[in-house]
Formats: C-alpha cells, structure tokens, sequence
C-alpha cells in the first residue's frame, strides 16, 4: 500500500493536491486518472472467476456512467473507470440511492435492498444489471 | 513542512457568531483539545463543523497528520478539494470529538482505532486491559460538503444524518418516495400540495429514516426503507400536520415497523433539529431503561450542541439560533 506523507502534501487556499501512488505523482486533483491502490484492476470483471460469465457489457458499464455523472453533476472534464467508487465521487446515501433508481428505470429491472448496498462502483452497477437483465430473458 | 498560510484567506476570516450563550466558551490553542465529561445516560452531545470556516492550511495540514495512513489515503481518494476537505474534516472531527471524552486516559486523536461492526457500522476498538469494561462511549457521524456533525452518546445506541435544507432531488418526489418510503409516509407526503414544503418535508423524513437505520447499526439492508414507518404523533387520521405546525413540546416522532414486535421500536428516540440555519440534522438514539414501562415514557432526553474548529475553537450553541429543535428533545 502506497504510504502519503504529509510533507507531500500542501493546503493552500486552493487546496491543490498533488497526488502520489507508488512513489510517482501520477495528476494533480483536476485530471486524476485511474489508480489503483491496492485493488485489482482488472477491467471489466474484477472479482469473480473468469470461468463464470459476469463480466459487463461495455454498453452496460457506458450507461451507467452516464447515469452517475447525471445524478452527481460531474463535470465533463471528471475521469471515470470502471473502478471508481460513486463515494469518491461525493455520492452521499441519497446519492446512491437515487443511482439505483435510475439505473432501474434505465434498464428496467428492480434491485432489492440487499443488492444496492454491494453497488458501490460503476463495475458493481453493470454487473449486477446484466444479471438481472439476463435473468428477465 | 507546513504550507505558508496565506494572507488572502485570513482577510475572510472566521465569522464568529456574536450570540449570548450562557455556557459559551472558546478555546483558542494551537493544538490541544478541551477536555469534557461523556454525557449522562439521557443526555446526547453533537459536534459540528461548517468546511467553509476551516481556511487555514497548517491547520488542515495537523488534521492530515492525525489520521493513520489508511485514513489518509481514504481522504486523497475523493474527488475535488471540496470533498476532499470535508472527508478530512470528518475523520479529523470524529478522531478530536472521542479524544476530548479522555476514555482509559485516550486523550490523542491520533491514537484511536477504529473497527467495522458486522454490518459495516464503524465503532471504537478501544485499547484496554483484560480486566475493564468496554467503555460506554457511541458515536455517529454525517457529512456533507458544508456540514459535518459528530453526535456521542453513553450507553445507548445512536445514528445521526444531516442534509442541506435546500437539497433537492433529481427525481420526482412522489416517485421516489414510492419506491423506497412505506404506504403511510407516501401519504403524508402526497397530502402536501406546496411542492416547496413537501421538498423540505422529504428531506426531513428523510434524515430521520437514514438516523434510524445508523442507530440500528445493520446497514441500509438490515432496515429497508420501505418496512418501516415515521411519523409524528399527534396527526390527526385523515389530516396532516407538516412538522412546523406541530410545536415541539407537544410532538413526538416514532416509528412504527412492520417486521419487529411493538415494543422493540419503542426503543427509539429521535430528534430533529435545524443547524446552522443552513441544515436538517435527525438524531435517533436508544431509550434508557427500555426493558421498563418506566423507562418508555421518559421526557424527551437533553441535548447539548457545540460548534467547533478542532484545535481551534469551540463554541457551545445550545440555546442560540443556530440551533433550532423541530421536534424532541429539550
């Protein structure tokens, strides 16, 4: 796990961050790209076997993103993969929720309680539709 | 290294509130906690602190240096400076709030672990020896981008949820509520014809479910939204009072679920209050001496409420206008 130390970091009035992972400054906070600290990046299925067929649609996963940049007001400049947890993104709980919302009225499905508390990344949200898509054909 | 602090900011400056509390007091240090005593068992204390009147960078800079690097890297993690800075207050708040309580002689922010009930509900993981109790201590936090609020409680269960007055929501809400609030709180909602008072009337209901389901502590599955009811005693069947009209000696907000036995959500006090002017905040906490009928109809509990720039100032704001109680508690 990357370590940040807080001489790296500096708190203007701006609050300009530059940011590190694995030693290297990879962005400053405006244009982050992907980075993984930790995670597994494997893009589109992360954490099933490979066997099973889970992975989501690149359609599916584009739908979504869609949704989640219209439902926190993201600027067009924002970078999203895959990975991207909608907590990073300032979803609150209402957030989410209005997410799960519109995914369901997007592809018309229903998720149940259970569910929406495991979506919490646009992987996540496309997985779990294609199954519930699948599962109505 | 510390960031020069820079000028510009400073000319802002702090707007401090010029209100007459009784108990008002400020602390100004540069890096020491007022100490205080846990609330008595029907007492509650919340924290707060507004993002907007943190400027100083050497101080957010103390708050990064508080957190484990776990924490830190959670906080770099986020989107933007303005998330960034309030997922930082709220670690920083949660960490200064606890410390203050000097439970077992924890009197360093940056000492405290924090751990994950089974459902996820982050909790103390106190360092004690074998033969001491686990102290009585909960807490429970909420952000948003210009609010974070920390609410502590001794020996009781508790959930806290803030929203910005204004908020709205994307989708319609009738709809949404729908499809996630129960039968009767769709009802109430529907019978308000102002769409301004029933956007305002969603948001509350809403901070109060979302209090509810932290209190409980078993994640937003554990207690759908839509399995349980809250509403304010004293409305009339057929009618409806929005909760301005109720004057808040006179009300209680309760809840009603449909899968536990009667008795069980009796457990359960809530509180709603206006913050700042700016903010909804529902408290939900466990009600003493439950298991007893005398227990069950207990006055409403005591609230104390303290605005705070840790490390820098705190401002006790009980009693003042920027603390107004919708409905329960004194």
């Amino acid at each position: 796990m990357a370590a940040v130390s807080a001489t790296c970091i500096r708190f203007g009035t701006s609050v300009e961050l530059p940011v590190r992972a694995n030693n290297q400054i990879i962005g400053k906070s405006s244009s982050l790209v992907s980075f993984g600290w930790g995670k597994t990046g494997g893009f589109p299925c992360i954490r099933t076997s490979r066997l099973q067929i889970c992975a989501a649609k690149p359609e599916t996963v584009e739908k979504v993103s869609d949704i989640v940049r219209k439902q926190l007001a993201l600027s067009p400049e924002t970078q999203l993969t895959p990975q991207t947890k909608f907590t990073e993104l300032g979803a609150d709980s209402l957030d989410t929720v209005e997410i799960v919302m519109g995914l369901e009225e997007e592809f018309d499905i229903s998720v149940e309680e259970e569910n929406s508390e495991n979506i919490t990344t646009i992987q996540e949200a496309a997985d779990l539709i294609d199954k519930l898509v699948d599962k109505k054909a | 290294m510390q960031a020069p602090f820079r000028l510009s900011g400073m000319r802002r400056g702090v707007s401090k509130m010029k209100l007459h509390c009784f108990e008002r007091t400020f602390f100004h240090s540069s890096s020491s906690l007022t100490p205080i005593q846990l609330p008595s068992p029907m007492e509650t204390h919340l924290w707060y602190v507004k993002p907007s009147e943190v400027k100083s960078g050497s101080l957010l800079n103390q708050y990064l240096d508080i957190l484990p690097p776990c924490e830190r890297e959670n906080v770099l993690q986020m989107r933007g400076e303005e998330l960034r800075k309030s997922a930082l207050l709220a670690r920083a708040l949660v960490r200064t709030t606890i410390a203050r309580y000097q439970i077992n002689s924890h009197s360093n922010p940056r000492s405290l672990k924090f751990r994950k009930n089974l459902h996820g509900k982050p909790e103390v993981q106190w360092q004690f020896r074998d033969d001491q109790h686990p102290p009585p201590l909960h807490f429970n936090i909420s952000h948003t981008t210009s609010l974070v609020a920390c609410g502590v409680t001794t020996n009781a269960q508790i959930g806290i949820d803030v929203e910005e007055k204004h908020r709205s929501i994307k989708h319609n809400i009738l709809s949404f509520a729908r499809r996630y609030f129960s039968k009767h709180e769709v009802q109430f909602l529907a019978a308000i014809s102002d769409p301004q008072v029933q956007r305002m009337e969603f948001i509350k209901l809403w901070t109060l479910k979302e209090a509810y389901v932290k209190a409980l502590g078993k994640g937003f599955s554990g207690a759908p939204f839509k399995t349980f009811t809250i509403r304010f005693k004293g409305v009339m069947e057929g009618g409806f009072n929005t909760l301005e009209d109720l004057s808040p000696k006179a009300s209680e907000i309760v809840v009603d679920s449909f899968d536990d036995l009667a008795d069980l959500t009796s457990n359960w006090q809530f509180s709603l209050l206006e913050l700042a002017n700016s903010h909804y905040a529902a408290i939900c906490t466990e009600k003493h001496g439950a298991g007893s009928d005398e227990g069950k109809r207990n006055a409403p509990g005591k609230l104390t409420v303290w605005k705070t720039v840790p490390f820098l100032e705190d401002e006790c704001v009980s009693g003042t206008a920027a603390v107004k109680i919708i409905c329960g508690v004194q």
